[in-house]
């Protein structure tokens, strides 16, 4: 056929790969996720690992957009280095990609509107076809085409046929019968092209059973999730990248459990909205990234001052003002840590992975309420979006604290209830209003024991310190971090957040370097626990990772504990997530002459 | 229900307000209406705004919440929809609901949630030493602008269920019209709006004016409030006329905003029953599509 073109190759060769790396690229709307989402579900039908990717633009169509997929014999959490198969559907795709290729790569090439110009390495192996023409002719819609070349990518990768319609299958299913059977036709159409292409399996990946007790699923998803479990049952949002999603998460699932999520009419609303639900006695939540969270900023305070407890999500986001929406970065640690006038109490909680998005929002939700204030999850775009690999949620390992929320039995045990009593710990017992002897008056005024306004100096200064032994108090809860890595290494590492994947690996190319080092990963991001200053105590030199120009969670770190002789900072803030070479090439650049010894 | 000899929570504080303030007008019309339709004051939560009549919550033995500036009506859809067997009001000043809040009154008539929204309506900021609000007269402390129309605001929303405005000078008339609001919030209907003409003594005394201005258009047999057309254009006449029209002004049905969003509106989410031992089953479900 006229339309497909190979490359002339002296002789079949394959590369087993343990570890793959694959991009689908084109434009916004070229349903290049799609691609991405099929073929991890086949490769975890042959027991992968899979992480993955998107770099898009913050619009519906057009403008590049690329997924990317890493499947691995063992669990990832990171994108790795480099590529070893493209799809592309433009002459741009390729050319973003063109530097990651790999010697071995395998490139499919839509050329439907142009020849490939952009020159290979000679060793890349480049497979053209037509297909968004043909899947025009044939099937009289171009977006096809993604479905057409999932079945040459499938044939490439030497993954059986079988498999690939088990993916359409899986996917489509639900979406009904002409959906369904289109692209199945699709499939069909693409497996034809690929004999016509003469595609030999070229890359293989190991194939084994399918792993137990895994699920795909995104940090967003891990938070409704938890949300749902953990006894929340009233959310309220407002639409914002990259955050959306665990409104949608929760729209679609917690009415099955008697709860409501809405979308307020700004982020104002759903944080009063969430605060008056609490107040009322729910379990709430909100979620947001930075735009959303300066407006929500209010609320936060008056949570803090009238002591109503409130998880907050904030899945951070390239800033400054509207920044780049879709992009990565982890720039509002300043932000969540310090956001709102006046002193007042708050803990900030930051999950690593699906898993542990998961768990720790059951953790918010208890220290919300055992401790009266707004509790932080800090995410960032990367683990909020990107599909991990992750074990099944435990459900029973659940446990559901409200702290001290009295009912009226409880009430006929003592002789006069004021909401804002000081005790020894600063957390005063709450009510719900329908209590009959539980009247309270909750305030974001300065107040007294009783809840009315009230400027008395006495009681001001008391009341402000009942209020601030709450943060210490709740230090015994906050969750601990983890210490990966070589014990007894003098070179650190310190961050939180999707940086552990590309820590992880970081961390063992330096090891074959000769270079030994150690890592602290934070899940209570403020206060900071001692933890902190006994790694440091432990290192000589500690690496603070983080995603943002200015070294914000350095930063906190040195205004708590000091140490500046041994915090050295690695950053990265042009939108993109670290890469291990990246964390590598700037550990090695600035280790001091001694090696860190 | 334990019945205790000596006060077991707090005792409702005198209000703050100068002598004179409306707002008293407006706290006894409230309090009488409460009484009178024998709401338990357990089941009943006061929200109140920042602002002079943002005190109100304090000065009668309810729950009381003290809201963000402009913020209660959200606060009080929250509380609502978590336990729709309250009675909530929101209770604020017109800077806080027409000004700083205006965005969240639009969505609340738009959304129709069963509460009561009370607003003390003087035209200015008292608390802050009399600036003009949006409902300020053309030429209080100079201002240019068109005063911002509430009641014609409400009746332009298409799920407005319940307009009334009343005047804390006209006990009888303002006792009726909370009466009437209370009803239609407890009885799932809706949204009750009820704007209350409560003059500021100090910066904006417009008792005298307001006693020859204010119109019942209830005292006119031909008014059909639940004609929104008609209610519109014999508003607007009034208005023109320099006329204040008071009463019950308009009464709609459109599904209440908790009849949308809750479930089972019958088993309050604020009292539900949230540990996790019985529901494995059901959340192991929410698992089976990512396998």
């Amino acid at each position: 056929m006229s339309s497909t073109q190979t490359t002339e190759v002296s002789e079949p060769r394959v590369v087993h790969l343990e570890d793959l790396k694959v991009m689908v690229g084109g434009q916004g709307g070229d349903g290049t996720l799609t691609v991405i989402n099929l073929l991890s579900h086949a490769l975890k039908q042959i027991g992968a690992y899979t992480y993955d990717t998107r770099n898009v633009l913050s619009r519906i169509r057009g403008g590049h957009a690329d997924g990317v997929l890493r499947a691995s014999v063992r669990p990832i959490l990171s994108i790795g280095d480099g590529l070893d198969v493209l799809v592309a559907f433009d002459e741009e795709a390729v050319e973003v990609a063109r530097e990651q290729l790999l010697d071995h790569a395998v490139v499919i090439y839509d050329n439907s509107h142009s020849q490939l110009k952009t020159v290979l390495k000679p060793t890349v192996k480049v497979y053209s076809a037509k297909f968004s023409e043909i899947a025009g002719l044939e099937l009289k819609k171009t977006l096809l085409k993604n479905t057409v070349s999932f079945a040459v990518l499938c044939r490439a990768l030497g993954l059986a046929d079988q498999l690939a319609e088990e993916a359409i299958n899986w996917r489509y299913a639900r979406r009904g019968g002409d959906v369904l059977q289109s692209n199945l036709q699709a499939l069909k159409i693409g497996f034809r092209l690929a004999d016509q292409l003469g595609v030999k399996p070229s890359i293989s990946f190991p194939k084994t059973e399918p792993k137990q007790g895994l699920i795909q699923i995104t940090g967003d998803e891990a938070v409704g999730m938890g949300f749902i479990a953990g006894g929340g049952r009233f959310y309220a949002g407002y639409p914002i990248t990259p955050a959306s999603e665990i409104l949608e998460y929760l729209q679609a699932n917690l009415p099955k459990f008697n709860g409501v999520a809405l979308q307020a009419e700004d982020e104002i609303s759903a944080i009063n909205m969430a605060l008056g639900a609490s107040l009322a006695g729910a379990r709430a939540m909100v979620a947001t990234s930075g735009p959303g969270q300066d407006l929500m900023t209010e609320g936060l305070g008056q949570a803090g001052m009238a002591e109503i407890p409130l998880v907050i999500v904030e899945v951070q986001r390239a800033g400054p003002s509207t920044g780049m929406p879709t992009k990565h970065e982890q720039s509002d640690v300043n932000h969540v840590v310090f956001a709102g006038h006046g002193d007042f109490p708050r803990l900030v909680v930051a999950p690593a992975d699906a898993s542990d998005c998961f768990y720790l929002t059951v953790d918010a939700l208890n220290l919300a309420e055992k401790y009266q204030l707004p509790v932080f999850i800090l995410m960032d775009q990367a683990l909020g979006q990107n599909t991990q690999t992750v074990p099944e949620f435990d459900f029973s390992r659940v446990n559901i604290d409200r702290g001290k929320l009295l009912t009226q039995a409880d009430l006929n045990r003592i002789s006069v209830y004021k909401r804002y009593e000081f005790t020894e710990d600063g957390v005063s017992p709450r009510t719900i209003p329908g209590t009959p002897d539980g009247f309270f008056q909750v305030t974001g005024n300065e107040h007294n024991e009783w809840g009315f306004v009230s400027v008395d100096r006495t009681n001001r200064a008391k009341i402000m310190r009942k209020r601030m032994l709450k943060v210490e108090a709740a230090k015994k809860d906050m969750p601990r971090g983890h210490v990966y890595g070589d014990q007894d290494a003098r070179v650190g590492f310190i961050s939180y957040g999707s940086n552990l994947g590309p820590i992880l690996e970081a961390m063992e190319q330096l090891g074959k370097q000769g270079v030994k080092t150690k890592f602290l990963l934070l899940r209570s991001i403020y206060p900071l626990l001692e933890e902190v200053q006994e790694f440091l105590e432990s290192v000589n030199t500690a690496f603070v990772v983080e995603s943002n120009l200015t070294g914000q969670l350095a930063g906190l770190i040195r205004r708590e504990y000091g140490y500046a002789d041994k915090i050295v900072r690695i950053n990265k803030y042009d939108g993109s997530v670290f890469r291990p070479s990246d964390i590598v090439s700037q550990t090695l650049s600035q280790l001091p002459r001694n090696g860190g010894e | 229900m334990g019945v205790s000899e000596v006060p077991k929570v707090f005792t409702p504080q005198t209000p703050i307000w100068c002598p004179g303030c409306g707002d008293f007008g407006v706290l006894a019309a409230l309090k009488k209406a409460l009484n009178d339709l024998e709401i338990p004051p357990h089941e009943t939560i006061l929200v109140g705004g920042i602002g002079c009549s943002g005190h109100i919550h304090n000065d009668l033995l309810v729950y009381g919440y003290h809201s963000l500036h402009g913020r209660l009506l959200p606060t009080a859809i929250g509380i609502k929809l978590a336990n729709p067997r309250l009675t909530v009001i929101a209770a604020g000043g017109d800077g806080d609901g027409y000004a700083i809040g205006g965005n969240h009154f639009l969505h609340a008539l738009r959304r129709n949630p069963s509460i009561v929204y009370l607003v003390m309506n003087n035209g200015t900021y008292g608390l802050t030493k009399g600036q003009p609000s949006p409902t300020a007269q053309i030429g209080f402390e100079g201002t240019k602008e068109i005063p911002f129309e509430p009641i014609l605001t409400a009746l332009s929303i298409r799920s407005t269920t319940f307009v009334a405005r009343g005047f804390s000078g006209n006990q009888v008339q303002l006792q009726f019209v909370i009466k009437e609001a209370i009803q239609h919030a407890n009885a799932g209907k809706g949204f009750a709006f009820l704007d209350v003409l409560s003059p500021c003594v100090t910066y904006n005394d417009t008792y005298a004016e307001w006693r020859k201005s204010t119109v019942d258009m209830n005292a006119d047999k031909s008014f059909d409030p639940t004609n929104r057309a008609l209610v519109f254009e014999r508003v607007l006449n009034t208005l023109q006329e320099g006329k204040i029209p008071t009463g019950l002004l308009y009464k709609g049905e459109s599904p209440s905003f908790e009849s949308m969003q809750l479930k089972d509106p019958a088993s309050p989410i604020a009292t539900q029953d949230l540990t996790p031992a019985g529901k494995i089953e059901e959340f192991k479900k929410l698992i089976a599509r990512y396998r």
